[in-house]
């Protein structure tokens, strides 16, 4: 979990590199593979970038805070993104995102103390036709009640003890 | 060229220009944010919306990003543009914060101006603004973002134009922050210009914060004084000091921007130590009597001892007028004529600018218009940085650059480096080794279409200029010249040359032989700027008499039996000729005087009341020559003077301060023939170089308190094969041995410098004083742990 | 309630993806063969001409006239880019296509690449569409093992590879020149247009970017022809059939392939299940939350591009999103602008300063606070933000502000006359 990149990654990409004319274009790959390793990209993940690819930190810092789902800061584990776009509006998203602060006690941008969930507003999850709908780091799940909304949460708790 | 109708005036412009440019041509600025004219368009504020009335595509557009076209009719105060330039404001000033008392920015504001153009006057929004925590960007930049109105101007002038990499945007939507990653000092050698550059008060100089509002400041247009390119500033003060300097504009030379030596160097002027005031014989008196003193000394010393006993050093400091009247006076007094530079081989360099080259000189904007610039023994960024940020200019315009020099030459753009030694450029240039490298490059120069070369007076001095002349000359065609673009040691070293008439004999040799019993200084300080600064300063020290004109503290101020103190750059008129022959004025923004702060101790107003304003004795060295030669003319007619005694500087007269400058004429062709010939074997295992570095060589910013941060600390540098083999470590202190004597110094490696030789900085106040640029590298030798 | 003919969603069973297999017994394929084996590049440049296909991403322009000015002769490196990014609200048709039967995207990209002799592809594809990403990597990795993709393409000598690039989620992405910007590895601000991608695009290369639906289409194209095609529409204008996404407040919110130009009613009524808990139809989005608002008065009118726009609207993505008549549109806009001022890249100044005053406005309208000034105020920054912004966001952020203010302004006045939000107990 909080190695920023395994050996074999670091080198397939930096093979992937020196075959490449614009090295740059593999900026959000390993951004995403940072974070998947570790849960959100730390300074030093932004510095790692940089460096494989031949740039500065703040070449890589501007690009990596233009992106919602790059984290550069600490998210829980399961990061729940709860769409809050027309469509799931319009059929109770504003309820469900409610329940879930409630459930969870936390509001958005916090993570429960258990280290397990980070509430996130996010616009559209191309799920609008199961509204109301949310995902959690990379699952979508819709349309969901408050009770589904539960389990799912109840689920993961269970998977992280398990 | 399209003509079209701008508000019922007619204009017509060259082809690819926009509508705003052809707005500005009739006078008419629409207002703008994001465009700049050394940046561009970019389409991002919108302020700049017109009404097209006539053309293929008519409605509001942005004029910056809409070329004109024949036919087109344009109104800029449509109802329609003037409602929209109008919201363009509310939306910019929603979330700017209403601290205009206390932001530096004020008087100068662009937002202000382009706020009250616009229209906008009412903030309708009642919301909560927007805000940011500041980064600290170092000593030289301050930071205030709320302030921001993401013009991108900022990022656009360090990245793109400056070619920094650690500071632009972050985030996104209405947050988006300009910064750096972490914070600490910006990098970039250019990092000033985001100051010039930002509308409003996001980016300002911290080392000008709180002391002046823009209506009090005293400015005028000058000239950088720290390298002999000669870029347009313009200082400002108040309170008897200097307290900033920004960007002029010259499109020949500087175009919008300048290097942060030329920005945040000029704290020379108000230095505790500076010459204040006239002095006899170590008594402080009035100038008028030093004047007298001095000539009743010198003709004293030519009757005793014929006018062969008296010698005068001009320099590459001193103004065009005040090296000119030095001249005149020697010629007067029928002594020998003044030396213009100490250096032998430096003299020498110039000479070859000054002379044969001097049909082909280019100037930096032609530099950036390059498609081929070969920079030979030249480390831009450390001798003549804005020379660095025009060659990225070549480079973004799809130019290429080869840098043949020892140094780990860096630059701000991509270009091919062949670290040679000195000796090995120099027997390439004359065709006396290896020249597979030479005839590539030749092919390519013969077929570029504006080729330039640059050439480092230092290292290749007057022989690998004059070798060089005869490469750019084999390479000029029937449709173009091959340009050359030298380096000359300092700001007027191109005027000081223009004055020799002849060689002279190396002053120190004069000195020791004892024939010179007075010496005059302009401006310039022997012991440190004389290849054998030791043996200098002994032969100085068995003169009969010293007399001294300057504004810095030199050795030679004080020793001197007598000392005339002179006005700086930025408080006195002159003209400066710059390393491609360009004759550009200055103007005086302050009178000289000791700071108010350092008379009061920081109280105001000054509780003590005096009749005189304390240390405004220094005058400009031409004023007081003049007085010396008995004579009272206006700087126009002084001018006029010397336009008849120099035909080359015809056009000297109509200059004015901040205007382009004019070139000198070129010379007649008639070879300079050297006499020296420098080709020599490479013997030694390892031979040392010095070198200028950017902060800390030159000796007035390297006075500059502000710059103090950036100040280079002695130290000494090899290729790491160098260090392996004498089992040396990195960052370890090591003694170097030379026939100057025994240093202790960090050990740096790079291993994109030339092998076998070791790099030292010269600098001035430390113990590495004693090595002047501009010489041939040095036998030395290497030894680890101390001596 | 008449079955269409299903080209896009022929191999769509819920829960299920079609693979190569299954793909080649429907006969997936068989366009490219007929493609690179009978026909020129040029030939199939004018045959999705003569379709009439317009681009299903959006802005609908015509899909063979934006190929037709690509420099196919151009020597060196030119790209075809295709659009996923698929963040509009509203719009989730390309991420079902892609469920259902990845193929048809990847042979479509291999006939478009073909006709333009382009060398390499990307598909850019948003962060949460992770299953969709998966099943095309499949999708590639089978045909290239069975010649599709490759240098020497079904021994043509046309060669393409194809590259999938995942996202990390902003809505500006799906804009043709910020997504290029981001596949470049750079901030993905809009680049200025001209010069079009076709000029400089991709790594300063030609370059065409369309998408997922337009690139399906083009195999049934060359399949069943240009007259087929453009008689597969209702209207004498439009081509082909369009996948509709259903969502808001109907019985069955789902995606359903069926014909250019069916009316709104019928979507809503037979495929939508009608208004959802028997409520009466207020208003609807009728192609993603850029469009102008519909009003019960356009439910017959016929889902085309031109149609729309003769009522004020736009087809745009056909995502299709239907408001009860207990909704107020005040908060709907809001939702919608929210979402606009949220999504802005930050590079123009009515779009990064401009979207967040009108959020401003509208939320205090919503709370009952608004005065006539306000909506004066609403009226000049919907007047001074449309047409004058950097790239199409803004502008289509403007578009449910449109709506609001013409067809629904009395609902203005009455939250600023009542000093609540009427449709609030
Ligand atoms: C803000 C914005 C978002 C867009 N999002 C998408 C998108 O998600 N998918 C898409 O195909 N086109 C999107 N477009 C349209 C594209 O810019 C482009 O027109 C389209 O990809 C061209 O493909 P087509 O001609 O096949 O429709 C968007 C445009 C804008 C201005
Ligand atoms: S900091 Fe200044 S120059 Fe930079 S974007 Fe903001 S206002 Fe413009
Ligand atoms: S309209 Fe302007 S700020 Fe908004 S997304 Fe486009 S370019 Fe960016
Ligand atoms: S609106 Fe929520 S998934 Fe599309
Ligand atoms: S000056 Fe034209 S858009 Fe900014």
């Amino acid at each position: 979990m909080m190695e920023l990149l395994t050996a074999e990654q670091l080198d397939k990409f930096t093979v992937q590199v020196a075959g490449l004319e614009h090295p740059r274009e593999l900026i959000i790959d390993l951004l995403r593979s940072v974070q998947d390793n570790h849960g959100w990209v730390p300074d030093e993940g932004v510095a790692l970038v940089a460096k494989i690819l031949g740039l500065t930190p703040l070449e890589v810092e501007e690009v990596a805070t233009f992106y919602d789902k790059i984290f550069r800061q600490p998210v829980g584990r399961y990061p729940i993104h709860i769409c809050d776009s027309i469509c799931c509006w319009s059929r109770g998203g504003d309820a469900l995102a409610t329940h879930l602060r409630e459930h969870l006690g936390i509001d958005f941008g916090e993570t429960t103390a258990d280290g397990l969930f980070t509430l996130l507003p996010s616009c559209c999850l191309g799920a609008c036709g199961r509204a109301p709908a949310i995902m959690v780091g990379q699952n979508t799940y819709g349309p969901l009640t408050t009770d589904d909304a539960d389990r799912i949460v109840d689920a993961l708790r269970q998977e992280a003890q398990g | 060229m399209p003509t079209l109708t701008i508000d019922n005036l007619s204009v017509t412009i060259p082809d690819g220009s926009t509508i705003f440019e052809a707005a500005a041509q009739l006078g008419i600025v629409v207002p703008h944010f994001c465009y700049h004219h050394a940046l561009g368009a970019v389409g991002a504020c919108r302020m700049c919306a017109v009404t097209v009335v006539e053309g293929k595509m008519p409605g509001l557009k942005m004029s910056c990003m809409t070329p004109a076209e024949e036919g087109m009719v344009v109104e800029t105060d449509t109802a329609q543009a003037m409602e929209f330039r109008e919201h363009v404001g509310e939306w910019l000033m929603t979330n700017h914060p209403h601290d205009c008392p206390v932001c530096d920015e004020g008087g100068e504001c662009q937002l202000q101006e382009m706020t009250i153009s616009s229209g906008h006057g009412v903030r309708n929004y009642r919301g909560n603004k927007r805000t940011y925590q500041n980064q600290d960007l170092g000593p030289f930049i301050a930071q205030e973002m709320n302030r921001c109105i993401q013009c991108y101007r900022c990022a656009r002038t360090y990245q793109d134009y400056c070619g920094g990499r650690d500071f632009g945007p972050m985030g996104s939507r209405q947050r988006v922050f300009f910064g750096r990653f972490t914070d600490g000092m910006l990098e970039s050698d250019f990092s000033g210009n985001i100051v010039d550059v930002c509308p409003t008060g996001v980016l300002t100089d911290k080392t000008f914060r709180f002391k002046t509002r823009l209506w009090d400041l005293q400015q005028a247009p000058s000239i950088c004084p720290h390298c002999s390119l000669g870029c347009a500033t313009v200082p400002g003060g108040r309170y008897r000091e200097i307290q900033r300097v920004v960007s002029g504009v010259n499109v020949q030379t500087n175009g919008h921007f300048i290097c942060d030596r030329g920005r945040f160097g000029s704290s020379y002027v108000n230095h505790p130590k500076r010459p204040r005031q006239a002095r006899v014989d170590g008594t402080n008196v009035p100038v008028a009597q030093a004047l007298n003193r001095l000539r009743d000394k010198i003709a004293g010393v030519i009757a005793e001892h014929g006018p062969g006993a008296v010698a005068f050093v001009g320099s590459g400091r001193a103004s065009l007028e005040a090296n000119w009247l030095l001249k005149q006076w020697a010629r007067s007094l029928k002594c020998p004529a003044p030396v213009f530079e100490l250096h032998p081989r430096r003299g020498r360099a110039i000479r070859q600018a000054v002379g044969p080259l001097s049909s082909h000189l280019a100037s930096l904007r032609q530099v950036r218009k390059s498609d081929l610039v070969l920079v030979i023994g030249a480390d831009p960024l450390n001798e003549a940085p804005m020379l660095a940020l025009a060659l990225r200019q070549a480079v973004r315009e799809g130019g290429r650059i080869v840098v043949l020099d020892p140094r780990p030459v860096d630059l701000p753009c991509v270009f091919e480096h062949h670290p040679l030694t000195q000796e090995q450029i120099l027997c390439l240039l004359a065709g006396r080794c290896e020249t597979g490298l030479l005839n590539n490059l030749l092919s390519e120069l013969m077929t570029a279409r504006r080729p330039v070369l640059v050439g480092g007076s230092d290292l290749l001095g007057g022989v690998g200029l004059q070798l060089l002349g005869h490469l750019t000359e084999s390479c000029d065609n029937d449709d173009r010249y091959c340009l050359i673009h030298p380096l000359l040691p300092r700001v007027n070293s191109f005027g000081g040359g223009l004055l020799e008439d002849a060689p002279q004999e190396d002053l120190l040799e004069r000195l020791e032989n004892g024939r010179i019993k007075a010496l005059v200084c302009l401006e310039s300080d022997p012991g440190s700027e004389h290849p054998e600064a030791g043996r200098m300063q002994l032969a100085l020290s068995r003169l009969d008499y010293l007399a001294v004109f300057d504004c810095l503290p030199t050795h030679a101020t004080r020793r001197a039996d007598l000392l005339l103190p002179t006005a700086t750059t930025v408080e006195g008129d002159g003209v400066y000729i710059n390393n491609e022959g360009r004759m550009q004025a200055f103007s005086a923004a302050l009178q000289p005087g000791i700071p108010i702060a350092a008379v009061t101790a920081g109280q105001h107003p000054p509780r003590e009341f005096m009749p005189e304003t304390p240390g405004s004795q220094p005058q400009p060295a031409w004023q007081m020559l003049q007085d010396l030669l008995g004579e009272r003319h206006s700087v126009t007619a002084l001018r006029r003077a010397m336009e008849q005694s120099e035909p080359r500087l015809e056009g000297m007269s109509r200059l004015q301060p901040g205007d382009e400058g004019i070139k000198v004429a070129p010379q007649d062709p008639e070879p300079v023939e050297e006499s020296t010939v420098e080709i020599w074997s490479q013997d030694g295992d390892l031979r040392l170089l010095p070198v200028q570095s950017c902060y800390g060589s030159e000796v007035a910013s390297s006075l500059s308190q502000t710059v103090t941060p950036r100040l280079v600390t002695p130290r000494l540098m090899v290729h790491p094969q160098e260090a392996q083999q004498r089992h040396l470590q990195e960052g370890e202190d090591v003694t170097l041995k030379t026939a100057h004597g025994l240093f202790r110094l960090r050990l740096f490696c790079d291993e994109r410098m030339a092998t076998r030789r070791a790099i030292v900085p010269c600098l001035p106040g430390t113990p590495l004083e004693i090595f002047v640029p501009g010489g041939l590298s040095l036998p030395c030798d290497i030894e680890g742990g101390a001596s | 309630m008449k079955q269409t003919e299903q080209l896009l969603f022929k191999n769509r069973r819920p829960g299920e993806t079609a693979f190569l297999k299954e793909y080649e017994g429907s006969g997936g394929y068989l366009g490219l063969k007929k493609a690179v084996r009978e026909m020129t590049p040029k030939e199939v440049c004018e045959l999705v001409k003569a379709s009439g296909l317009r681009g299903r991403g959006g802005a609908g322009f015509p899909t063979g006239v934006k190929w037709s000015f690509f420099p196919a002769e151009n020597p060196g490196p030119k790209y075809l880019v295709c659009n996923c990014d698929e963040m509009e609200p509203g719009t989730y048709k390309d991420g079902e296509l892609l469920k259902a039967d990845p193929h048809q995207l990847v042979e479509g990209m291999i006939i478009a690449a073909y006709a333009m002799q382009i060398d390499t592809g990307y598909i850019f594809i948003r962060y949460a569409y992770k299953e969709q990403f998966a099943y095309l990597e499949r999708a590639i990795v089978e045909a290239t093992e069975a010649g599709y993709l490759g240098k020497d393409i079904l021994g043509s000598g046309f060669g393409f590879e194809l590259h999938v690039h995942g996202s990390a989620g902003r809505y500006i992405l799906g804009e043709e020149t910020a997504l290029l910007n981001g596949l470049e590895g750079k901030r993905p601000n809009p680049r200025s247009k001209p010069p079009f991608p076709a000029v400089r695009g991709l790594f300063g290369r030609p370059t065409t970017v369309n998408n997922v639906e337009t690139l399906a289409n083009i195999q049934h194209i060359v399949n069943g022809g240009a007259v087929w095609f453009k008689d597969l529409a209702l209207t004498v204008e439009g081509a082909g059939t369009k996948l509709y996404g259903l969502s808001g407040h109907l019985e069955q919110t789902a995606c359903f392939e069926l014909p250019v130009g069916i009316s709104l009613r019928e979507l809503i009524d037979d495929y939508g299940g009608g208004v959802w808990q028997g409520r009466a139809f207020k208003s609807c989005l009728p192609g993603g939350a850029s469009t102008p608002f519909l009003t019960a008065d356009n439910l017959d009118v016929a889902l085309d591009y031109q149609t729309l726009e003769a009522v004020g609207s736009r087809f745009g993505t056909a995502g299709v999103t239907v408001f009860d008549d207990r909704t107020c549109m005040v908060a709907v806009t809001l939702n919608l602008i929210r979402f606009f001022a949220r999504e802005s890249c930050g590079w123009c100044t009515p779009c990064r300063d401009g979207l967040p005053l009108v959020v401003w406005l509208l939320e205090k309208i919503e709370r009952g606070q608004g005065t006539d000034d306000d909506l004066q105020m609403l009226k000049a920054q919907h007047r001074n933000i449309c047409g004058n912004s950097f790239c199409a966001l803004a502008e289509g952020a403007m578009g449910p502000v449109d709506g609001l203010l013409s067809n629904f302004e009395q609902e203005v006045v009455d939250h600023i006359q009542k000093g609540r939000c009427p449709f609030t107990a």
